[in-house]
Formats: structure tokens, sequence, C-alpha cells
């Protein structure tokens, strides 16, 4: 229903801000400006991306606590050993000197690439979590939330991108990341990584997204919250 | 072989004499916490296990997650004892750090259970710096407005942390704080404090994932003192209703007496005449019963079948004689039946008061001869007890020892009443029920209005009241018995029609007067008649009871013309020995005497 809604006003504001002698091209919708409707600006984005990956983190956070709680012994159990989680190839910086010495293109870079390493093994665990009678459905639909997350955070993080090469903030370096590599969350010994490892190594993950974000959004927009 | 053996037995006596000296190999050392307050860098502390008697070394070793390289600990002193401080350097994020401690002494060492930590998880900023709380003068009163810097070491600029704060507040004699969360902002402000106390503020801050800082220093601020402004309005409006509430106090005292009236309508006072209410306020029972007992009267059987009804006549504005028909009521002591007209009006007000209650500075000089009738009831109205009495009911100025007259009102002072004649204001005619029939009868009788209202009292008019005077003027030329001469009467008396003098006035005479004709000596008893029929000639008929043996005089107007006579009327008596057949008179259905037909034309 307020899809529906949405459309018809969107459709008024179509009507509103078209010029009508202008040739029929694929213009973005809002030609004229602050006028028409409004544009969210680039610290607006930056903000609602950085809101959408705290509640990713957090929700990924509420996961693991559950997963440590329930089904694993205490964190500083002898002989716990986490095998290396599949990102581990993507370099990132692992201090704030080496964050900000990455380049904002680098740095956005990073950011895609994980966001998109993590899209299979999302989907794959969520599968694996609803199959399981372990888990309840509120664990397996938070899963299920967090791999939603993740593909929505990217497209998100795609558009800043995109608004700051328009801004030309972005310099050209930034390679398509169409080719991005979908890695199998495979361990160095082939086997599939369990829920529990899967569920550590995205909360850290995000935990680096969120972080970055927040530099990147300071460094190129630092008015406010900075 | 031999050496070997020597050796163990050697250290096996070394041994022994050290535990008997008391030294052990130190305790099992136990990490207690790891912190970062930046996260840059992170220290590490650890508990000694217990030395063992002698000086133990600690040692903190760390691999990283995945990596078999075990480093040592590069900074033991600048957290302190047994700590270990990890600079930049060597503090990576987002890695798994196995620490563990290893405690060492001669005698042997001990290790420590690893710890993982990722430093990221492990941030505990250092606390806010720099708070102050200032008081800020508001039109709505005042508030304390607390600000604070951020914590030195925490880089937030860069967007690297990102802290949020809280504030908590206390006054003094509180036994909790007030916390409020103040978001990534740094400044707070704080409503609702109390005047004149003191007030404690502490800020504490906590990065997005981590842990909180401590509390800073407590800072003091002392609220002014002053009144809410709620409170002075509360006052303002206090006040105001206070002033109406007085002014409203005043006008109903002022209007005390309208708003009596009003609200608790006056009880109609007892219509009984002669009923002495002082009386029954203070006397004995006995007393008031007495009071209303006639001597003689009533006989017993005798008024079984008399049905008489008052007529009452009163004027109103226009000169009109209006007549009341009215029962006597049963009881006289208890108010009247339900369509009592007089409710609602006090006795003097009343309007079925008797004229006797109205009477004042009158010169009863002639008893009234009321005619009463009973619906077959014992009692009755206690107008003529009351006539023997002083005091009437609910008149403050009723007069004692006066004989009442007919309730006839004059309209002028020498205005003689013309028996039958025009012109009394009005008068109360006793009607006898079922046997008179007053039809159109000459002019020269009472102009009695008649009213057909039954089952009411015969209600003297309010006008009466007014008319008193006029009432009064009752001349009784040439009348035996009343003027200056007649003795003092006790109060009310019945009074009886003696004659008619020429000029048309009515002659009466106390009952009780001794100067009574000896043929009716016998029938004191008789009271009061009634009147039985208006003739055509002006003749008020008045009637015995039939059954009664005394044959006594009637009172009757005699024929009198309304001209003025040239000699006077002889009274002729007429006895009745029974009751007067219908003939002549015209009864309306309930015994109402007709007396609109009498109206002279003015």
């Amino acid at each position: 229903m307020s899809r529906s809604l949405k459309q018809v006003a969107v459709l008024l504001v179509a009507l509103l801000c078209l010029d009508p002698h202008s040739r029929v091209s694929s213009a973005p919708i809002c030609t004229h400006g602050p006028s028409g409707c409004h544009v969210p600006s680039l610290a607006d984005l930056f903000d609602r991306v950085i809101q959408h990956s705290a509640r990713m983190h957090s929700v990924s956070n509420d996961l693991h606590s559950e997963f440590e709680q329930y089904f694993l012994p205490s964190k500083n159990h002898i002989g716990k050993i986490y095998r290396k989680c599949h990102t581990s190839n993507i370099l990132t910086p692992n201090g704030k000197e080496n964050a900000q010495k990455l380049a904002r293109e680098e740095l956005t870079e990073v950011i895609l690439k994980l966001l998109m390493a993590w899209r299979d093994p999302l989907f794959q665990l969520h599968q694996s979590m609803a199959d399981q009678q372990d888990f309840n459905s509120f664990s397996s639909n938070k899963a299920l939330e967090m791999g939603d997350m993740a593909h929505e955070l990217r497209k998100g993080v795609e558009k800043v991108a995109e608004k700051m090469r328009v801004l030309g903030m972005l310099g050209n370096s930034v390679t398509g990341l169409s080719a991005a590599e979908a890695m199998l969350p495979l361990s160095e010994s082939g086997e599939a990584m369990s829920d529990y490892e899967l569920l550590y190594c995205f909360r850290r993950d995000s935990n680096k997204v969120q972080n970055y974000l927040k530099i990147l959004k300071c460094r190129i927009v630092p008015e406010h919250d900075c | 072989m031999r050496n070997s053996g020597a050796v163990l037995i050697l250290t096996f006596i070394a041994k022994l004499i050290l535990q008997a000296a008391g030294v052990s190999p130190p305790g099992k050392p136990r990490l207690t916490s790891c912190r970062s307050p930046e996260k840059e860098t992170f220290t590490c502390w650890w508990e000694p296990g217990g030395d063992g008697g002698l000086p133990t070394t600690y040692a903190l070793y760390y691999h990283l997650e995945n990596s078999e390289t075990v480093y040592e600990c590069p900074d033991y002193r600048t957290a302190g004892e047994n700590s270990c401080y990890f600079n930049k350097n060597d503090t990576s994020l987002w890695v798994n750090y196995n620490i563990t401690v290893v405690a060492s002494n001669a005698l042997g060492k001990n290790i420590s259970d690893p710890v993982e930590v990722d430093v990221v998880y492990i941030v505990q900023p250092n606390t806010p710096e720099n708070v102050k709380a200032v008081v800020v003068h508001d039109e709505q009163g005042p508030f304390v407005r607390v600000s604070w810097e951020k914590p030195r070491t925490a880089d937030t600029r860069s967007g690297w942390i990102t802290l949020i704060y809280q504030i908590r507040v206390k006054q003094e004699k509180d036994e909790k704080w007030e916390e409020y969360d103040a978001g990534m902002q740094k400044y707070y402000n704080v409503f609702s404090l109390h005047p004149d106390k003191e007030c404690m503020v502490q800020v504490r801050c906590k990065p997005d994932h981590g842990f909180w800082s401590e509390w800073t220093q407590t800072t003091y601020v002392k609220m002014p003192n002053y009144i809410p402004r709620e409170r002075s309005l509360w006052i303002l409006i206090t006040i105001f209703s206070i002033f109406i509430v007085l002014i409203l106090t005043w006008t109903l005292n002022v209007k005390r007496n309208s708003m009596k009236l009003c609200l608790l309508p006056p009880v109609p006072g007892p219509k009984i005449k002669g009923f002495d209410k002082q009386l029954l306020k203070s006397g004995k029972t006995e007393d008031i019963f007495n009071t209303l007992v006639i001597q003689g009267f009533p006989p017993t059987t005798d008024y079984e079948n008399l049905l008489v009804e008052y007529l009452e006549v009163y004027d109103n504005e226009e000169q009109e004689l209006v007549l009341e028909g009215k029962e006597l009521s049963e009881d006289f002591m208890k108010s009247k039946s339900s369509s009592d007209n007089d409710s609602g009006r006090g006795s003097c007000d009343s309007r079925t008061l008797l004229l006797e209650k109205c009477m004042d500075g009158r010169e009863g000089s002639g008893s009234d001869q009321h005619q009463y009738s009973q619906h077959g009831e014992t009692s009755w109205a206690s107008t003529e007890s009351s006539e023997s009495q002083g005091a009437e009911p609910g008149s403050p100025e009723s007069t004692d020892g006066r004989a009442k007259t007919w309730p006839v009102v004059f309209p002028q002072p020498h205005h003689h009443y013309p028996v039958g004649a025009v012109k009394p204001a009005y008068h109360s005619v006793p009607e006898i029920l079922n046997q008179l029939s007053p039809h159109a009868t000459p002019s020269n009788y009472h102009q009695l209005h008649h009213q057909d209202i039954p089952q009411q009292e015969l209600r003297f008019s309010k006008s009466a009241c007014r008319h008193s005077q006029s009432y009064n003027q009752f001349n009784l030329d040439g009348i035996d018995t009343p003027a200056p001469g007649v003795p003092p009467l006790p109060s009310l008396e019945y009074v009886e029609v003696q004659r008619v003098n020429p000029e048309n006035m009515l002659l009466l005479r106390p009952l009780s007067d001794p100067n009574r004709e000896p043929e009716r000596s016998d029938c004191t008893g008789e009271d009061y008649s009634k009147v039985k029929v208006v003739t055509s000639h002006n003749i008020l008929l008045l009637q015995r009871d039939t059954s009664h043996q005394c044959v006594d005089d009637y009172s009757q107007a005699d024929q009198c013309t309304t001209q003025q006579p040239p000699h006077p009327c002889k009274p002729a008596v007429h006895q009745w020995n029974s009751v007067m057949p219908q003939e002549g008179m015209r009864v309306m259905g309930n015994g109402y005497v007709d007396s609109t037909v009498l109206m002279p034309s003015f």
C-alpha cells in the first residue's frame, strides 16, 4: 500500500520536475535541483550508510554472543583455535595509522570487497542455521536479516562511491567491483567453516566496515560528528 | 649411575630442607584484565599467585592468532606493577592476542591460563575532562547546564572512536543519582532541580562497542533560591479564588433572607383559626387541646349531617369578590389537602388565613357568627376555638380579647355595609352544601363571587389583610351589643347576626353575650348558624340544624333594600324547623353558593 503511494508521489514529483520541453532522456528525476525535490547530500548518505553498518554489526554481535552462551564453552578455553576467516586474504588496515594512510579510493574499495565477500557466506549461514534444529526461528531470522543488511549496505556504499565520483572526490582508480570475487568461505584445509566460525568472522568484518566508513566520512565530510 | 643417584638424593634432601624453610615455586599468576583507552594501545594486568617465598619474576608472552611466533611483552613499566603495555606499534586491531604470564623463581615457574584478546572489544576510554556546571536563568526558571570535553586520548575527530556520554546528577540529601544520556553531544541541560540546594554532577563516556569509563570527579553547583513559576501561578489562583469565595459569602449574607425563601420555602403556618402556635411550642398537650375545645361544642351528634363549607370571599384588584369554596379539613392540626394553595407561603402571606389573623387595631365590636359544618367529621376548623383565644396562628399582631367581626371588608371607612349591598371587599359566608341553591339572588346580598373550588379550604384572600382596616370599620350603629359597651370578649368568639339595621348593616352580637335572649339560653350550645338560603329579598337565611330541638332565632338579613330605607328594618325572625326545600336556591354541584349573580354592578 505504501509502496503504491510512494510511486504515486514520485510520479507527481516527476510531473512537477519534468521540463515538458526537454527531450526525452534518461535524466534523473530531480533535474531542477533543490526546488523540485530533496537530494540527499553526501553527508546524509554517509550517515545513512554508517547507521546501517552499525545496525548490522549489532545484529552480528548478538548472534555471536548467543552462540557463545548456548553452544560453546568459555572464551578462554584452552585449545580454542580459530581458523582463518576467508576474508583474511583481503588486505585491511589493522590500525588507525594504517587506515589513515590509505587513500579514499582504496578504503572504499576495501569496504566494498569485504561486503561483497560476505554475500554468499551469509546466505549459507542462514541456510545452515535454518536447517539445524538447535536454533530457534528467531536466530535464523537474524541471520537472514544480516544477509539482507549486508546486501543493502553494499548497495549503499556503492551509491556513496558513485556520488563521490560524481563530485570528483574519487579518482577513477576504483576498480570495477563487478568482478569482485565471490569467495567461498573455505578454510585452508578446504573444509567449510562452521557456523560459529562464520559468525565470529562476520562480526569482526562488520566492525571493520563500520570503522572504515567512519574514517572515510570524517575524512570527506568532516563537518559534524567528527 | 652413582652420580645421578647422588644428585637425586641431594635434590630430594634440598627440597625437603627448602620446604621446611617455607619456600616453593611461585604460584600461578592470573591475568586480570586488558584494556585499551583509545583503540590504539592496550595494557594487560595480572596478579601474582604467590611468590613462594623467593623473589619471583614475571614475564608475559603472547602470540597472534594463527601465528606461532611468541613475543614477549615490550613494556613492563609504563603501566605500573604487574602490567604490560602494548604501544601503537605492537597493537593490531581485529587480531586475537593469545597472552600468557609466566612466573618464575629459583625453584621453578608457573604459567597462567592463556587469554584471548581482540583489542577492538576491550576499549575503555578515559574519563571526560573539564566538566563544568553553570546555572542558567531562564524565564521558566533556572536550570543547570553541564558541559565537558572528550578525553584527551580519544580520537573522535578522525572518526576512529565514537563516544557517547552519560551524566548523573544528585542533589544534596538525595539518595540516588539521576542518570541522563547525552548521546554524542558534549553538554546537557538539567531541569527540575530544587531551588537552594547544592547539586553534584558527574560524567562518563563509552565507545560504541566497549566499556564505560569511570565517572569524573564530582562537580558542585548551587541552585539559586527562587519560587517556581508554577507555584506562583498557583498562589495567584488561590488568592483569586479566595477573593471570589469572600464575595460570594458576602453576597449570600446580604441576600440571606431571599436565599432562605428560595432554598427553604417557609412552611405554611397552621391555618387553624385561633390556634396558638406558641402554645404548641411551649405548652403541654393538655393546654393545647383545651384551647381547641369550645365549651359545649361540638354537640356530639348534631352536626354530623351538616355539610357546610366556607365560602371565602376576597377582593382582588378589580374589586371583584372572589369566593372560594372551602371545605374544612379534617385535621386542623395538619396541613390541608394536596391542592392546598397555601403551600409556599408564610402564615402571614397565606391567603387562606382567616381574616382574623390580619386584623389588628380593629375595633372588634361584635362577635361574628360563623357557621361551620363538617363533613361529618368531628374536627373542624378551629377558628372558633381560636376565636376564643388571644393569639392567632402566625399572626404576630393578633389582638387579644378582640371579638372578630364578620370578615367583611369595607372599602371605605364609613361605608356601611348594606346587607346584601354591593361593595364589600369580601367576606366569607359559610355555605350550606347540600341544601343551598344559590341561584340568581338579589343583588343586595353579598357580592359573592363564587369560585368553584371544591375540596379546598375556604380561604381568606390576602387582600383581606390589606383591607383589614376597613374591615374594622364596622359601623355597628344601633346595635345593642357591640360598640364600646361590649365587655371585652375573649379574642375570638362567635357572633351571630342579630339583625340588619336599616343601613344595611349586619348587627352582630356575640354568642356568649349575656344579653342574649333567654330563649336562647338553653341553646347556648348553638354557637353558629349556617346560611341556608339567600332569598330574593336579600335575605340571608340562616339555618339551624334540623335535629336541634331548640328553636332559635335565625338571624337574618332583613328585607332591606339597597336604597336607604327610611326606617330601620326590623329583623324578622324566621324560624325554621326543617330544612328548606331546594327551591329558591341554587346550589352548585358541590354546595357552593353561586354568588356571581349577586354581584352588583358598580
